[in-house]
């Protein structure tokens, strides 16, 4: 199967269950709202060594947002539910409450799974703290110095899914670059969907442990580092010399596919060679986008 | 015809006719015959509320009354749920303790709506009340939780004692409003005479009022101007006499 004369490879990406919250901030200005979300979702790539795995999933309009100022709405996510409320009051406790004027509501309000993410942050009040009950919810008020910083009580859990790939494999570095900037473009904003590493792009693809170091949770994923190609069981196809992974987290699988679907037809442009995908034989994760069966959908 | 139970008033009530036997959580599971036939107090006495309204509408969880209920107290006495809308002026003691639901007053309210019983330390724990008018005096006092709005004037001592909630009043707040507040927040965007016992803190955008201005202006309609959302306002602690953890919101004009 080609899509624009590139080679989709007859193979799926491999991704996981875990547990995720949507974090709406908000701010005087949607530069401020930014700037807490970008914080917010620093060092936030992967769970193997950053806990948790979030991302920007868009930028809300005024008429979006529980209190009518521009927002940000963030996607969080952590393999269990017993860290994503660890996780997300230690970073919103250090990103969000400390940015100015900002202000943090939940966004999965439907969800009876809650975290008392803003229960747990309202003691940095020391006593002083209020709550208002606004339409059923309940606020928290925590004087700063500033004024004061807003923050639901609780935030709806759901199961979502990580860990959704493709690879770009591409004849140079700069034709493969271009075509995950491609991507990530055309993927940028679509609901339910983020892309957790820098720009939305790894070049650090991993698999599972090491070959030498028996403490390595991940180390580089040899068979497709052009370097190695004659070193290794490398499964790079000849012309290829350079590869680039674009990974998803999502509140759903479909909504990680119809953002796949979106990302390879991007992707699939001159210099790129194929399309292929990480997974682990299908052992490990228990969602499986099939490469040709998402583009199939487009293609006929 | 609502798909409520609406009771008319037809018989115009020659004294205080007390009926605190109407709310709409109540009243959920009755029939017509039913309803009239709850006991109420005129002027004293005991009498049947089907003596004064007709009954209409299939049992529900809402509640229509119609008529002028001057002379009709404590309406929505200890609600809990349901919702309860009065078409016309009411009697004092509008709301009197209760716990949940909303009521909307498309009229003004007398003395004590959202109230607490003589002797009782607590009044409203629950719920909204919007009275599209004025409100007498004591309105919302000792309010323990929920949110009361007045879009006109209030009389005296408007949250007079409150220990939580919220009130909003549109129009002026008549003297000693906020007296002996312990926690809880007056919105005033209004006049208000504040107690001398409120001490000024700041003037600042309070985050959660656009929150709660915005609410009102969706789920009631009221007339809440995109000024009042996005204003500052002067922030007054108090009262200093008791807790001092109470608030008067100002809304700054500009």
């Amino acid at each position: 199967m080609k899509v624009n004369g590139v080679l989709i490879e007859d193979t799926f990406a491999e991704a996981f269950t875990m547990r995720v919250a949507r974090i709406v901030i908000t701010g005087r200005t949607a530069k401020w709202a930014r700037e807490a979300a970008t914080k917010l979702t620093g060092f936030a790539t992967s769970v193997i060594g950053c806990k948790c795995e979030a991302g920007i999933e868009r930028e809300l309009p005024e008429s979006d947002t529980p209190d009518g100022r521009p927002g940000v709405s963030v996607l969080f996510l952590t393999m269990d539910k017993e860290s994503l409320p660890q996780q997300l009051i230690v970073r919103l406790g250090q990103t969000v409450l400390t940015c100015p004027t900002t202000a943090c509501f939940d966004g999965l309000p439907d969800l009876p799974d809650r975290l008392s993410v803003g229960k747990a942050l309202r003691v940095f009040g020391d006593g002083f703290q209020g709550s208002k009950v606004i339409g059923g919810k309940r606020y928290w008020r925590i004087p700063v110095m500033e004024g004061e910083f807003l923050v639901e009580e609780t935030f709806g859990m759901q199961k979502g899914v990580g860990g959704g790939n493709f690879l770009i494999l591409a004849q140079d570095a700069d034709a493969c670059l271009a075509a995950a900037e491609a991507a990530v473009d055309a993927m940028t904003g679509l609901p339910r969907v983020i892309l957790p590493f820098p720009g939305g792009v790894v070049r650090s693809g991993s698999k599972v442990g090491s070959k030498r170091y028996r403490n390595m949770v991940a180390t580089t994923n040899d068979p497709f580092d052009p370097t190695l190609r004659a070193i290794t069981q490398s499964q790079i196809p000849e012309g290829v010399n350079s590869v680039l992974e674009i990974v998803l987290d999502g509140t759903d699988a479909p909504s990680i596919e119809a953002a796949m679907r979106v990302g390879i037809r991007a992707a699939c442009r001159p210099g790129v060679q194929s399309i292929s995908a990480g997974n682990f034989g299908g052992k490990l994760g228990p969602h499986h986008f099939h490469l040709r069966k998402i583009m199939n959908e487009v293609t006929g | 015809m609502r798909d409520a139970v609406t009771l008319t008033l037809v018989t115009q009530p020659a004294y205080a006719l007390v009926a605190d036997c109407v709310a709409p959580d109540r009243l959920a599971s009755l029939g017509a015959a039913a309803i009239a036939a709850l006991p109420v107090s005129h002027g004293g006495r005991p009498a049947r509320l089907g003596d004064f309204f007709k009954v209409t509408g299939p049992p529900s969880g809402a509640l229509w009354i119609e008529g002028d209920l001057e002379k009709v107290e404590a309406l929505g006495t200890a609600m809990a749920g349901g919702e309860l809308v009065i078409e016309g002026n009411v009697g004092r003691d509008l709301g009197l303790q209760m716990a949940g639901g909303r009521i909307d007053v498309h009229g003004s309210a007398a003395d004590n709506a959202g109230g607490a019983a003589p002797g009782a330390s607590r009044g409203m724990t629950g719920g909204e009340i919007v009275i599209r008018g004025d409100a007498g005096g004591d309105v919302g006092a000792r309010l323990r939780r929920g949110i009361i709005v007045v879009t006109g004037d209030a009389g005296r001592g408007t949250a007079r004692g409150a220990i939580a909630g919220t009130a909003v009043v549109f129009g002026t707040a008549g003297p000693g409003a906020g007296r002996f507040m312990k926690r809880g927040s007056i919105v005033a965007l209004g006049p208000l005479e504040r107690p001398a016992t409120f001490r000024y803190a700041c003037t600042y955008r309070p985050p959660y009022v656009p929150l709660l201005l915005r609410y009102l202006r969706v789920q009631y309609g009221l007339p809440v101007t995109d000024a009042q959302i996005g204003g500052r306002y002067e922030r007054y602690s108090g009262d200093m006499a008791e807790l001092g953890k109470g608030e008067i919101l100002q809304w700054v004009a500009e």
